[in-house]
């Protein structure tokens, strides 16, 4: 066993014992384990739903939805954030353990979107919580949702976690 | 049962009350006066089987009839002479005849449905007695008429906002509330904690610009 260049994991024949770098496994294990925090706010949480479900399963990139903040490693900002909800969201993401990363999911997370000019909505939630990536679309379909993970993975498989002197 | 047939009837049954009753697509419409809208609505649930009350809706008509600007011709002539502001009539603390309640009430056994309309009173706050004695359902109905449109709904028990913000001051429907509102949140990362501070866009007309008539 081992991993390639590209953090992919190789069965090799021969001797038992892999050489590769600490970061490298250590992202290897982070993005093969990404665990959202259950938190959808409107339409984008049905296509999160379904990215989850039997259809696109999410499981196979290691991606399951988790009832608790402590358990989770992203959260994706699925649909309008609304001002009486920013302070709750912002709760959430402060209980999430490191490393932690964001997914802004749809118009309405992004920008404000539809929304844009309302009286209480957000106009983006990177106005409360940094985000790391964002999907178009109103709503995003769970292909592009997905393609965000991804997205996500390769931008984690780029950090060095290891502190380099 | 003919519509005319069925406005004749209910003037008939209601003669003891000021009542003006109209058509609203095939359905009875009741415009009644604020003191008597209690006695009235106890008639059309006791005697008229209105078991139901379906919805409250408010109406600020502050800027009724004055639009942006015209909206037939808009493609011809552009965008850019839309952007304007909305003509906000001068306010003076009386509301006369600025807005109305509508009730949209059900009668189950008469599969028949009927629009109770009531003007608010002209004091500030305008003031509309609560139903909620009659039809329970009115309870979370008014205080979202509150809370939008400031409608005070006199015997409420318990007229609290029910949808905005915590501590939001305003009532976001009436036509003299600013779109954009007067306040937007954003994380102070100094304080940790998520802040309000003025708000950093302007307002823009939000009227379609094109409507068009049914048989173009």
């Amino acid at each position: 066993m081992g991993l390639d260049a590209d953090n992919n994991l190789i069965d090799q024949q021969g001797p038992g014992f892999i050489i590769t770098s600490v970061d490298k496994l250590v992202n290897w294990a982070r993005t093969g384990s990404m665990w959202p925090v259950t938190f959808g706010l409107a339409c984008c949480a049905i296509e999160m739903m379904h990215a989850g479900a039997a259809r696109y399963d999410t499981d196979r990139f290691g991606v399951f939805f988790r009832p608790s903040p402590r358990q989770s490693d992203v959260m994706i900002v699925a649909g309008t954030l609304v001002n009486k909800m920013a302070p709750a969201l912002r709760k959430v993401y402060d209980q999430m353990a490191e490393p932690k990363w964001v997914i802004s999911m749809g118009s309405c997370a992004n920008g404000g979107g539809y929304y844009h000019h309302s009286y209480s909505v957000v106009r983006g939630c990177d106005q409360i919580l940094p985000v790391d990536i964002y999907v178009p679309g109103c709503p995003p379909t769970s292909e592009a949702l997905i393609n965000g993970i991804i997205e996500l993975q390769e931008k984690i498989k780029k950090e060095e976690s290891v502190a380099h002197g | 049962m003919d519509n005319q047939r069925k406005i004749e009837i209910l003037e008939k049954k209601l003669e003891a009350y000021d009542i003006d009753v109209s058509l609203n697509q095939s359905n009875p419409e009741i415009k009644v006066n604020r003191e008597q809208l209690i006695e009235v609505s106890h008639a059309l649930k006791k005697n008229e089987a209105y078991e139901i009350l379906i919805d409250v809706i408010a109406v600020d008509y502050l800027t009724y009839g004055n639009a942006d600007w015209k909206t037939n011709d808009a493609t011809h002539t552009g965008y850019s002479r839309a952007v304007k502001p909305t003509i906000i009539p001068d306010i003076d603390d009386t509301f006369e005849d600025r807005f109305a309640v509508f009730y949209q009430l059900l009668s189950v056994t008469d599969n028949q449905r009927l629009t109770l309309k009531v003007f608010a009173s002209e004091s500030n706050p305008p003031t509309v007695p609560s139903l909620i004695d009659i039809w329970s359902s009115a309870d979370w109905f008014e205080r979202e008429a509150f809370d939008l449109m400031g409608i005070h709904f006199e015997g409420h028990p318990d007229l609290r906002r029910i949808l905005t913000d915590y501590g939001f001051i305003g009532h976001p429907f009436r036509k003299d509330f600013p779109t954009n509102g007067n306040l937007e949140v954003v994380y102070d990362e100094k304080k940790g904690e998520v802040v309000y501070q003025p708000v950093s866009i302007s307002t823009r007309p939000g009227v379609p610009r094109v409507i068009r008539n049914q048989n173009d």
